[in-house]
């Protein structure tokens, strides 16, 4: 309107039309979007889990692993997204001996599954390979936003196994006033949700994120793009995104009761209420040390939700990092490749 | 031997998604050029400039309006404020599910109950569509009067976004969304037919 003119409108109009109609040529050329670029082993497999070594990108790597726990709502390769864009990478280059669990998807077979396999049983085996592989009586955990909260309930229950933990973009405090997602899950029936699917599907899931930003996420973000369409490389980098977001296995029926229920809709964690088995977490047996890592601008685990931690675990070596980003900024950002996997691996290496 | 990339195959890039989103820019980019047009005749004639903005912003509000009550009119343009309700919809088509047909073994007290719950979501996004009309014009007011100029299309298909997302982060904050957005998950759940999950 205001310095626009009818002309100016119509030419940016073609322009637009001739970039689109060049743009989903390039799009259809683009060919086989591939994600995860470190060489990794399989070393150790149960049902569907799988648990990756990632290959050392020192000669003498430090002699405790470092196992990752990512998150059941998404697939972890956000960790090691690219060559340019990887966390993975980052804490191979400082040294670091990195392990990673890969949960598969999860499918009919796994709808009993429940929080106490995920953590007692998948977590526990995989740790305990590594404290057999490594020969060590403890090894480092950095759990990644909900596998934060698993690492969390893993860590209080057996703290001896643990030398150190760091937990990245983890809610703690599910019912902090900022919180979207228990926001819309509050009046939820989980149970009938549930019930219904057997293994909640990950579409769902993907429409809850996208219904915090709808105008941005599936509007705008899709006209902004037609600006890179003759950019193969940040095309690849786009649709390599794409396909992480749209990545969202379906979750194991039980486990995904108790967590909705247990941790977003009653809050347990941070009361010291949630049950694994017959065993009650009690955060204040989280005793190594902890190095909480959040975003300022995170608008899926808010900064006061991952904080929470600092009021209610045990540990005498408690340090936070906050990262100016938000909450899959952390993960992929340029800044972030700078600042993050150095700041853990060096204060991980000091313990 | 070592893996390097992530074996999972999600499927690839839904075009569509791209060509919607560009279908409905090109519609608001009509109407835009057309207010513009009407914009320029009456500025001629005018010294007014600050009336016959808002004159013509009333126009685009209007077609879009037209365009949400009845999506047949201009389904490109209505598709500027149904984005959420039309993600729901994939969504559960995604998952097995009709989002505008009742199946015919489908409960119809649970379908009527869904169909009213929709409804109301509908009717609670068109009021966050026209308030982010309202905000849109007053920040273009605003923009007049302080003689900050909007030079392209993208500007101003930029700040419709961002006054959407204003209302509408306002609306998803409130007590009313979070009530009424579980209660439509769980109406659509009550008449969901196990056994028709597609994935």
């Amino acid at each position: 309107m205001i310095g626009l003119t009818p002309d100016r409108i119509t030419e940016e109009l073609e322009s637009f039309r001739e970039r689109l109609a060049h743009g989903t040529q390039t799009l259809a050329q683009a060919g086989e979007i591939e994600a995860g670029v470190s060489p990794r082993d399989p070393v150790y497999q149960e049902d569907k889990l799988v648990l990756y070594r990632y290959r050392p990108r020192v000669a003498e790597p430090h002699p405790v692993p470092l196992l990752i726990v990512y998150a059941l709502v998404n697939r972890p390769y956000m960790m090691d997204l690219q060559e340019d864009r990887s966390m993975i990478r980052g804490l191979l280059d400082a040294g670091l001996d990195v392990y990673l669990i890969d949960w598969g998807y999860p499918d009919a077979d796994d709808r009993a599954l429940t929080l106490t396999d995920y953590i007692q049983r998948y977590i526990g085996h995989c740790v305990d390979h590594l404290r057999d592989r490594q020969r060590v009586d403890a090894i480092h955990l950095l759990g990644v936003c909900q596998g934060g909260a698993l690492s969390l309930c893993f860590t209080a229950l057996h703290p001896e196994k643990i030398r150190n933990l760091v937990t990245m973009v983890t809610p703690v405090d599910f019912h902090t006033p900022d919180n979207l997602l228990t926001h819309l899950i509050r009046h939820v029936d989980v149970d009938l949700l549930v019930d219904t699917f057997g293994n909640p599907p990950g579409q769902l899931l993907n429409f809850a994120f996208l219904s915090l930003s709808p105008f941005r996420l599936a509007g705008q973000k899709y006209v902004e793009v037609m600006d890179i369409l003759d950019d193969a490389r940040a095309l690849k980098n786009f649709l390599r995104m794409e396909k992480w977001i749209f990545d969202s296995p379906d979750q194991a029926g039980e486990a995904f009761r108790q967590f909705a229920k247990d941790f977003f809709q009653r809050n347990k964690l941070v009361k010291g209420e949630v049950v694994i088995g017959d065993r009650r977490v009690d955060l204040r047996d989280v005793t190594m040390p902890v190095l909480n890592v959040y975003a300022s601008q995170d608008h899926l685990v808010p900064p006061a939700s991952s904080r929470a931690l600092a009021a209610c675990c045990g540990s005498p070596d408690y340090s936070e990092l906050s990262f100016r980003g938000g909450h899959i900024g952390i993960y992929v950002s340029g800044r972030a490749q700078r600042e993050i996997p150095p700041a853990i691996a060096a204060w991980l290496l000091a313990r | 031997m070592a893996e390097t990339s992530d074996t999972s195959t999600p499927g690839s890039f839904d075009v569509e998604l791209l060509l919607k989103q560009a279908r409905t820019f090109l519609a608001f980019g009509e109407e835009i050029r057309q207010c513009s047009e009407q914009l320029q005749e009456t500025a001629q004639g005018s010294t007014d400039g600050g009336s016959a903005l808002r004159q013509h912003f009333e126009r685009f509000r209007s077609a879009v309006t037209a365009a949400a009550g009845d999506p047949g009119v201009n389904p490109e343009l209505a598709q500027l404020w149904t984005l959420i309700l039309d993600a729901w919809q994939r969504t559960i088509e995604s998952m097995g599910a009709s989002a505008v047909t009742p199946p015919a073994d489908w409960s119809s007290a649970a379908w009527q109950a869904y169909q009213r719950t929709q409804g109301q979501y509908l009717s609670l996004l068109q009021r966050t569509a026209s308030e982010a009309l309202d905000l849109m014009e007053q920040r273009l007011g605003e923009n007049a009067a302080s003689g900050k100029s909007i030079d392209s299309l993208r500007e101003l298909y930029n700040l419709w976004v961002d006054c959407n997302e204003v209302t509408y982060g306002r609306m998803l904050r409130s007590a009313e969304y979070s009530e009424l957005s579980g209660r439509l998950l769980n109406a659509f759940l009550r008449c969901y037919v196990p056994g028709e999950v597609s994935s």
